[in-house]
C-alpha cells in the first residue's frame, strides 16, 4: 500500500544529471579518440560515434521508459528474462560473429548484439528475485552457495569466449549475497576460497601465467604492445594533458583505442586532472546508486540498485586498473565510454531501473 | 514484500566504502604514471612518434700550410623513398629510372620495399637532385648533403685519403682525424602515426647540424706538387715501379710534401690506378688491388735501407767512441767475417781510407769493422735508444714497424749487414725520422701532417702538439755526422745531389729486395739542407728501376732538382 502513495516522487535529479554528463563526455571522448581509426578503417571520421550515438539514443528512450516501470514487474519477469539470456549466449557460441579473436556477437542485418552484456541485467533481476523469494531466516552458508549455482549456466556459457564477463557475474553474485546476509564471517571464508582458486586456475593454463610475466613487465614481451601504448598515452598526458584531440597515441599506436583502452587516451589528452574527473563523476554516480539501495522502499529495490552499483563500480575499476597496469590485461569496456552499442543500451536501461527504484523510495 | 532492513544497508555503504577505496587507490597508481613515471612515459612515446631524418654536418676541410684547400665540400642529393606517402609508384619508378640511371627492376624494388624510408642514391649531383624535386612526386625525398671533392684530384692522394658514401674517413688523413672532419650530423624530427604517415599538422622540428672543423695540415700544395712531377719523371725515365718522395723539417718533424707515385685520383678511389683489366677480376681481388693502390708506402711498407743505414751505424759508432773521424781503414773489396767473405760494393776495394773517406766512398767493409767493434748488444741498444725498434707515431694509419731480429739471433754475420743496412727492414718515414733527430742535435722528432684545428672562420680551435725526445746523441756526434754526410755530398758518393752555393749532406743507397735472385732493386737517396742547420730533409726512394740503379746516380739527382727548386721558394739559404 505503501508503494501506491510513494509513486509520486520524482527520479533521483542528480543521478540523471551524472548518468547524461558520462553520457555526453563519453560520446565526445569517443569521437575524438575513434576519428583516426574511423577515417583509415571506414574513411569516416564519424564512423564509430554515429554508431554511438544512435545505440546511445536508443539506450536514453529505454532509460526514460524502464524509469516509469514498476520494477517488481521486471523482477517477476526475471526467470524469463534469464532463460532467454541463456539461448542468446548459447546462440553466441554457435552462430556468433568472430571479432579479434572472440565470438560475441550476434548479427540481425546491420544490427550486431552482444548477449553478454544483456545476460549482466538479467542476473541483477534474478538474484533480487530468489533472493526475496527465499526465507529470511535460512540463509546459510549452503542456501547462499545454491542461489550462486543458479548462476553458474550463464557464467559458464559467458565465460566460455568472454571471461571479464563472467567474472563481473560472480562479482555481482557475490556482493548480492553478501548484502542479502547479516554475517560477516562466511565471507571472509569465501573470499579466502576464492584467493585459492585463482590460484589453482592461474597455475592450470600456462598462457595465464604468461599474461601474469607481461603484467609485470609489459616492455619485455610482445604482446605487452597494447599496455605498454596505452601506459604510454597515459605517462605522456602528464597532469593537464595534451589537450582534447591531441593524442598521438590514438594515431594507430594505442590499437583500437575507442575500446578498452579508452581511458588511456583520456589521461592523455586531458591528463591527471581529466582522469581523475573521470573517476570523480563515476564515484558520484556509485555514491548515488549506493543512496538509491539505502533509500530503497523495499528489499528488492534495494538489491537492484546495489546490483547495478556492483557492475558499475567492478567494470569501471576492472577497466581503469587494466589500463594502468594494475593487474593483468583482461578485455573490460569503461561504462558509457568506451565503444559498444549493445553496452551503452543496456547500462542505460540499468539506470532505468536504478530510477525506478529511487522514484518509489522512503524518505 | 521483503523490508530493507539497516543490515543490508549498512553492508551496502561497506560494499560502497570498500569501492571507492579502489578507486582511490586507482586514482594513485595514476599519481605514480603520469606525474612521477610522465618522463619516462612522454619520452618513449616521443621516440615511437617522431621519425627523424639526419642532415648531414658539412665536413671540415683539409687546407696546406698555406691555408689552400686540398680536400673540400660540394653539395650533392640523397634521394630516399617513403613507402607510405607514395601515391604513383609507377611514375616514381619511371623517374628514377630516368633521372639516376639504375635498372627499373632495381627501382621496382626499392619502391615496393615496405619501409618507413628507402634510400635510393647517395651523392647525386645536385643538378639532378633539384630536377628530381621538380618533378614533385608524393613520396620522395631529396635531401640535400655533402660529398668530398678533392680540387688536385691525384694531390697527395695516398696522405689525404678519401671518404666513403657516409662521409666518413676511410683512409689517410681523413680517418685518422675523423673526430676532427666529421662535425655533429642534424636531424630533421617530425611526427607522424602508426602507419609511419607525417603529421604535417605538427610540423617539423630541426637540430641543426654543427660543421666539422678544418684540418691545417703542414703540407705545401706547391713542394708537393714539384715533388710529384720529379717522382713521376724519373718513374718514367727509369720505367720505375713506384717512387716515394718524403719532405719534411727535421727540427719540428713536419712533414712539406709526401709523394708516391702512382698516386690515384682521390675523387675516383674505386678506379685503378694501373692498366690492369678489372672485368675479370672477381670482388675479393678487386679489392686486393683497391687496398694496394690506397697503400703509402713511405708508412706503410718496409724495406731494407742498404747504405743510408751506414748513417745509423756512423753515429751509434761515434756516440761510443769505437770510431773517429780520423780513424784509418783499409778495404781489400771485401771482409771477413767469420766464415763469410762480405764484398764490398768496389770488389777492386777503396785501399787506405780514413773513417770519413770510408762514408764518403760508402764502404761496406768499414761499417762491418765499426758494428763489429760495437758488438751486438751496444749495436742492439743503439737501434733501440734511436727509436728504431718503436713506431715514429705518424698521425696515417696503418703505419708498419720495423722487422728486425731476435737480439739473441744477432751473430757476427747478422751485424755486419745489419751495420750496412741489411737483413732488416724499416719504414722510409723510420728512417728520415731517425735521421732527422741525428742531424738535429739528437732530439727524436714525431712526424706529421697535422698542425692546427681551426674553425670555419679561422679561429684556432687547437694546436696539435707532437712528443720529442731530447737526448738521442750529444750535439757533438749529431755535428760529426753533418760534417761527414756534407762530405758524401759534397766530394764523395752523393755528388749528383750537390748544388753550387749550398750545403747539403746525405747518403746514397741501392738495395736489393727479396728474393735476391730477381735482381730488383730499389735505389734512394736521404739528403738534408744547410748541413749545419738541416732545414729541410728529403728521402727519394725509386722501387725497380730499369737500366742503371745506382742510387747515386737516379735518386740523388731527383733530389737535386727538388732542392734547387723549392728552397728558393721557401727562402732557405746556405
Amino acid at each position: 500500500m505503501e508503494s501506491r502513495k510513494k509513486k509520486e516522487k520524482t527520479a533521483d535529479g542528480l543521478l540523471i544529471f551524472l548518468v547524461l554528463l558520462l553520457v555526453v563526455c563519453g560520446l565526445i571522448f569517443l569521437y575524438s579518440t575513434s576519428a583516426y581509426n574511423g577515417r583509415v578503417k571506414f574513411h569516416d571520421s564519424a564512423y564509430y560515434f554515429k554508431k554511438q550515438l544512435f545505440a546511445t539514443s536508443l539506450g536514453l528512450m529505454g532509460m526514460y521508459l524502464v524509469s516509469f516501470m514498476d520494477y517488481n514487474f521486471l523482477v517477476k519477469m526475471a526467470p524469463f528474462l534469464y532463460g532467454v539470456s541463456l539461448l542468446l549466449s548459447l546462440a553466441v557460441l554457435l552462430f556468433g560473429d568472430e571479432y579479434n579473436g572472440s565470438k560475441r556477437w550476434l548479427s540481425l542485418g546491420p544490427l550486431s548484439f552482444q548477449p553478454s552484456e544483456f545476460a549482466k541485467v538479467a542476473v541483477i533481476l534474478l538474484l533480487a528475485w530468489v533472493i526475496t523469494k527465499g526465507k529470511e531466516e535460512n540463509r546459510g552458508i549452503l542456501y547462499m552457495a545454491g542461489r550462486m549455482a543458479i548462476l553458474l549456466p550463464i557464467v559458464g556459457l559467458v565465460g566460455t569466449n568472454n571471461l571479464s564477463t563472467a567474472v563481473i557475474i560472480l562479482g555481482i553474485g557475490v556482493i548480492l549475497i553478501f548484502v542479502s546476509n547479516p554475517r560477516y564471517l562466511p565471507f571472509v571464508g569465501i573470499g579466502g576460497v576464492g584467493v585459492v582458486f585463482i590460484g589453482i586456475f592461474l597455475g592450470m593454463a600456462s598462457y595465464r601465467l604468461e599474461r601474469l610475466a607481461i603484467w609485470r613487465n609489459p616492455e619485455a614481451y610482445e604482446k605487452g604492445f597494447q599496455t605498454i601504448q596505452g601506459l604510454y598515452a597515459i605517462g605522456s598526458g602528464g597532469i593537464f594533458g595534451k589537450g582534447l584531440g591531441s593524442s598521438l597515441q590514438k594515431l594507430g599506436f594505442v590499437p583500437e583505442a575507442q575500446n578498452d583502452m579508452i581511458f588511456s587516451i583520456i589521461c592523455e589528452e586531458t591528463g591527471l586532472a581529466g582522469g581523475c574527473l573521470v573517476i570523480l563523476v563515476f564515484g558520484l554516480l556509485i555514491w548515488r546508486l549506493m543512496v538509491t539501495a539505502t533509500h530503497a522502499q523495499d528489499l528488492c529495490g534495494s538489491l537492484l540498485a546495489a546490483g547495478i552499483m556492483a557492475h558499475m563500480a567492478i567494470q569501471v575499476i576492472l577497466n581503469i586498473a587494466v589500463v594502468t597496469n594494475t593487474i593483468p590485461n583482461t578485455g573490460i569496456t569503461l561504462p558509457f565510454i568506451s565503444y559498444g552499442g549493445t553496452s551503452v543500451l543496456f547500462l542505460l536501461g540499468e539506470m532505468g531501473i536504478a530510477l525506478s527504484v529511487s522514484r518509489r523510495r522512503k524518505d | 514484500m521483503k523490508k530493507n532492513r539497516t543490515y543490508h544497508k549498512k553492508k551496502t555503504v561497506i560494499v560502497f566504502g570498500v569501492f571507492v577505496c579502489m578507486l582511490l587507490g586507482l586514482a594513485g597508481r595514476m599519481f605514480y604514471l603520469m606525474v612521477i613515471r610522465s618522463d619516462y612515459y612522454s619520452e618513449k612515446a616521443q621516440e615511437l612518434h617522431e621519425r627523424e631524418r639526419d642532415i648531414k654536418a658539412a665536413r671540415g676541410k683539409i687546407l696546406d700550410c698555406n691555408g689552400e684547400v686540398l680536400a673540400d665540400n660540394k653539395a650533392v642529393c640523397t634521394i630516399s623513398v617513403i613507402h607510405s606517402q607514395i601515391t604513383e609508384p609507377e611514375k616514381v619508378i619511371a623517374m628514377l629510372v630516368k633521372e639516376l640511371g639504375i635498372s627499373e627492376e632495381i627501382a621496382r624494388k626499392r619502391v615496393e620495399t615496405v619501409s618507413s624510408i628507402e634510400r635510393i642514391e647517395t651523392n647525386v649531383e645536385k643538378s639532378v637532385g633539384d630536377k628530381i624535386r621538380s618533378y614533385g612526386l608524393d613520396g620522395v625525398k631529396v635531401d640535400e648533403d655533402y660529398k668530398r671533392d678533392y680540387p688536385y684530384e691525384e694531390l697527395a692522394s695516398k696522405v689525404l685519403g678519401f671518404t666513403g658514401g657516409d662521409n666518413q674517413g676511410i683512409v689517410g688523413l681523413e680517418v685518422k682525424y675523423e673526430d676532427v672532419l666529421k662535425g655533429i650530423d642534424g636531424k630533421i624530427l617530425t611526427t607522424t602515426d602508426a602507419r609511419g604517415v607525417e603529421l604535417s599538422e605538427l610540423g617539423e622540428s630541426r637540430i641543426e647540424p654543427v660543421e666539422g672543423y678544418n684540418l691545417q695540415t703542414s703540407l705545401d700544395k706547391n713542394i708537393q706538387m714539384y715533388a710529384q712531377q720529379a717522382a713521376l719523371k724519373v718513374m718514367e725515365e727509369k720505367e720505375a715501379q713506384g717512387v716515394s718522395i718524403l719532405l719534411m723539417n727535421p727540427q719540428n718533424g713536419e712533414i712539406y710534401a709526401n709523394v708516391n707515385v702512382p698516386e690515384y685520383n682521390l675523387n675516383d678511389p674505386f678506379t685503378l690506378n694501373t692498366d690492369q683489366d678489372t672485368s675479370q677480376m672477381t670482388e675479393e681481388e678487386f679489392q686486393d688491388a683497391c687496398n694496394q693502390m690506397w697503400r703509402n708506402p713511405t708508412i706503410n711498407d718496409t724495406y731494407e735501407p742498404g747504405s743510408t743505414f751506414k748513417i745509423i751505424t756512423m753515429a751509434a759508432g761515434l756516440s761510443q767512441g769505437v770510431v773517429d773521424l780520423d780513424d784509418q781503414f783499409s778495404c781489400p773489396g771485401y771482409k771477413i767475417v767469420e766464415d763469410r767473405r762480405i764484398h764490398c760494393h768496389k770488389r777492386t776495394g777503396h785501399g787506405a781510407e780514413n773513417f770519413v773517406e770510408g762514408a764518403m766512398n760508402s764502404c761496406n767493409p768499414v761499417f762491418i769493422e765499426v758494428g763489429l767493434r760495437l758488438g751486438a748488444e751496444t749495436y742492439y741498444h743503439y737501434f733501440e735508444k734511436f727509436g728504431l725498434m718503436e713506431k715514429t707515431g705518424i698521425d696515417l694509419p696503418g703505419e708498419a714497424g720495423t722487422i728486425m731480429h731476435k737480439k739473441e739471433d744477432i751473430g757476427q754475420v747478422e751485424l755486419a749487414t745489419i751495420s750496412f743496412g741489411q737483413s732488416f727492414q724499416i719504414t722510409p718515414i723510420q728512417l728520415a725520422t731517425t735521421v732527422s733527430s741525428i742531424v738535429n742535435g739528437g732530439k727524436r722528432v714525431t712526424p706529421h701532417f697535422g698542425v692546427r684545428v681551426t674553425d670555419n672562420d679561422g679561429n684556432l680551435i687547437e694546436e696539435l702538439s707532437y712528443e720529442t725526445q731530447e737526448g738521442i746523441v750529444s750535439s757533438q756526434v749529431s755535428e760529426e755526422v753533418r760534417y761527414i754526410l756534407e762530405k758524401v755530398v759534397s766530394e764523395g758518393s752523393g755528388k749528383n745531389a750537390a748544388i753550387e752555393g749550398r750545403t747539403i749532406g746525405g747518403k746514397t743507397a741501392t738495395s736489393q729486395t727479396l728474393p735476391r735472385s730477381e735482381n730488383r732493386y730499389i735505389s734512394s737517396f736521404l739528403g738534408f739542407t744547410p748541413a749545419e742547420n738541416p732545414q729541410i730533409l728529403g728521402i727519394v726512394v725509386i722501387y725497380d728501376p730499369q737500366g742503371v740503379y745506382y742510387g747515386g746516380t737516379i735518386a740523388a739527382p731527383v733530389m737535386k732538382d727538388i732542392y734547387q727548386n723549392i728552397l728558393p721558394y721557401m727562402g732557405i739559404e746556405g
